[in-house]
C-alpha cells in the first residue's frame, strides 16, 4: 500500500504527468484515504522538488513539470477530497507584486495551499498595491501572499504592505511573502508576518499563521 | 585601452562570461592574466553562485583589489568574504543595468515596461535566450512539453530587447537576435534595439585600477568583509 504512495511521490519529482492519475486510482481503489494521497504522495514529492530546485539539481522545465503532475493529481483527488469544499482551514489572496510578471512560484504556492485546505483567490501578476487592498476589503481573506521573482521588483512588497496598513487592514489579514530574491529577514524588515522559502513551505506557514497547523 | 602600469596591489577580475564581449577590449594585457569569466548559467541557480564565486577568489593566492562582473544577481553575491582581498562590485541588481550604462537608464527602460526580455551579444553567445531554451527544452522533453514549458514561463512577456554598444555590433548579431525575435512573436512580443553605452564597463576598470576615486556606482569591500545585499539598496 505504501508502496503505492511512494511510486505517487517519485511520478511527482519525476514528472510522470501521465502516470499520476491511474497511480492516484489505484491508490483509491486499494482504499487509500484521498488526503493521504494527497498529502503522503503528491505534496511529499513537491517538498522533495522545491529541496532539489533549492540546490539547482532540478531547473525550472522540471519543476514546471513536476507542477503539472501535482496538479493532475490533485484535479483527480479534489471531489474526493473528506471534508468537502475547498476553504475549510481559511481564505488566502494571492498575487506577484507590480512590475513584476513572474507567476510560476506565485502559482505552486497556490496550488499548494489549495492542497492544504484553503480557499485561494489568485489575482494575477504586475498589481498595483491597491489591487491588494481592494481585494483584502471584497474577498475579507484571513492571509495575503505576495510574491516577487526579481530584487528590484521585491520592495514594491514593502509598499503594498503600507498600502495595505493606510487602508487600515493590516489587522484584518496575515501577510506572508515569497520569491527567490526574499529571505526571512526581509520579511521582518518590512513587517510581513512571515515568509516561504518554498511553495511547500508556504503553504505550511499558511497554515501556521491561520492556527491550522 | 587602459595602460597597466605603477599598481602596487595586483589586480584581478573575476566576471561572468556574458561581459566578456565588452570587457575584453577594455581590459590591458597584462590583466588578462588575471582575468577569468565564469560561466553564466549560474545566474540560474544564486544559490551556487556565492560558493563558486568563493572558491574563484580562493585561488587567487596574493592579496590583490578584485573587480567582480556581477550584480546582485538575484541575492547571488550575498555572503562573499573579501578575505585577504579587497572586492569591487557594481552597485546593480543586474547585468541589465551595466549593459545599459547605468541604472538610471535600467528603471527607465524598467518603467517604461516591466515585461521585457533583455537579450546581449554575450547572451546570444551563450544561447541563453527564449528560443536557445526551448531548442534545449525540445531535445530533452519533445515538443509539445516544451511548448508549455516556454509558455509558462514567458506568456507575460511583452517586449524583447537587444542592447548593443555600438551601431557594428549591432549589425552583427541582428540576424541571431531576430531569430530569437521570431519566436518571441509567439508571445507577441515586439521587438527593440538600444544602443547601449560601455560607460559601466569603463567605470568599473577605471574604479579597479583608482580605487581612491571613490566612484558611488560600487560596492567596495575591504579585506576581512563580506557582500551584504543590503549594500546594494543602500
Amino acid at each position: 500500500m505504501s508502496q503505492l504512495i511512494e511510486q505517487i511521490t517519485t511520478g511527482v519529482i519525476e514528472g510522470n504527468i501521465q502516470g499520476v492519475s491511474e497511480l492516484v486510482q489505484k491508490a483509491l481503489d486499494e482504499g487509500l484515504e484521498p488526503e493521504a494521497i494527497l498529502q503522503s504522495g503528491l505534496i511529499i514529492g513537491m517538498n522533495e522538488v522545491g529541496r532539489r530546485f533549492k540546490v539547482a539539481q532540478m531547473y525550472i522545465p522540471e519543476v514546471l513539470r513536476s507542477a503539472k503532475t501535482m496538479h493532475a493529481g490533485q484535479e483527480f483527488l479534489r471531489p474526493l477530497i473528506a471534508g468537502g469544499k475547498a476553504g475549510r482551514v481559511g481564505k488566502i489572496v494571492i498575487g506577484t507584486v507590480q512590475g513584476d510578471l513572474h507567476d510560476i512560484g506565485k502559482n505552486l504556492v497556490g496550488m499548494m495551499c489549495e492542497g492544504a485546505g484553503f480557499e485561494v483567490i489568485d489575482l494575477g501578476f504586475d498589481l498595483a498595491p491597491e489591487k491588494f487592498t481592494e481585494a483584502i476589503k471584497a474577498h475579507q481573506p484571513d492571509l495575503v501572499g505576495m510574491s516577487a521573482l526579481l530584487t528590484t521588483t521585491m520592495r514594491v512588497m514593502g509598499h503594498t504592505l503600507k498600502a495595505i496598513e493606510e487602508a487600515g487592514l493590516r489587522d484584518k489579514v496575515k501577510v506572508m511573502v515569497g520569491g527567490a530574491p526574499v529571505d526571512a529577514e526581509f520579511a521582518d524588515r518590512i513587517g510581513a508576518d512571515g515568509y516561504g522559502h518554498n511553495a511547500v513551505s508556504g503553504a505550511e506557514l499558511a497554515r501556521k499563521l491561520v492556527n491550522a497547523a | 585601452m587602459i595602460p597597466e602600469t605603477n599598481h602596487p596591489t595586483p589586480l584581478a577580475v573575476v566576471a561572468c562570461q556574458v561581459m566578456q564581449p565588452a570587457l575584453v577590449p577594455l581590459i590591458a594585457e597584462s590583466l588578462m592574466a588575471s582575468t577569468v569569466f565564469l560561466d553564466y548559467g549560474l545566474h540560474r541557480s544564486p544559490d551556487l553562485m556565492q560558493p563558486r564565486l568563493q572558491e574563484v577568489l580562493g585561488r587567487i593566492r596574493t592579496p590583490s583589489r578584485v573587480l567582480l562582473g556581477y550584480g546582485l544577481c538575484g541575492n547571488g553575491l550575498h555572503g562573499l568574504q573579501a578575505g585577504e582581498h579587497t572586492l569591487i562590485v557594481p552597485k546593480v541588481d543586474d547585468c541589465i543595468a551595466i549593459l545599459l550604462g547605468s541604472r538610471r537608464t535600467y528603471r527607465q527602460q524598467f518603467h517604461a515596461q516591466p515585461g521585457t526580455y533583455y537579450l546581449s551579444a554575450g547572451w546570444l553567445e551563450a544561447g541563453s535566450h527564449p528560443l536557445g531554451e526551448y531548442r534545449e527544452y525540445a531535445e530533452a522533453y519533445g515538443q509539445a512539453d516544451a511548448d508549455w514549458i516556454m509558455d509558462a514561463q514567458y506568456r507575460h512577456y511583452k517586449r524583447l530587447v537587444f542592447i548593443a554598444y555600438s551601431r557594428e555590433e549591432l549589425e552583427r548579431y541582428r540576424p541571431q537576435a531576430l531569430q530569437v525575435a521570431r519566436y518571441c512573436q509567439r508571445w507577441d512580443m515586439r521587438y527593440e534595439e538600444v544602443i547601449g553605452s560601455d560607460r559601466y564597463f569603463r567605470r568599473m576598470i577605471a574604479i579597479l585600477k583608482q580605487p581612491q576615486t571613490g566612484d558611488d556606482g560600487f560596492v567596495v569591500v575591504p579585506p576581512g568583509g563580506r557582500i551584504r545585499k543590503a549594500q546594494f539598496t543602500e
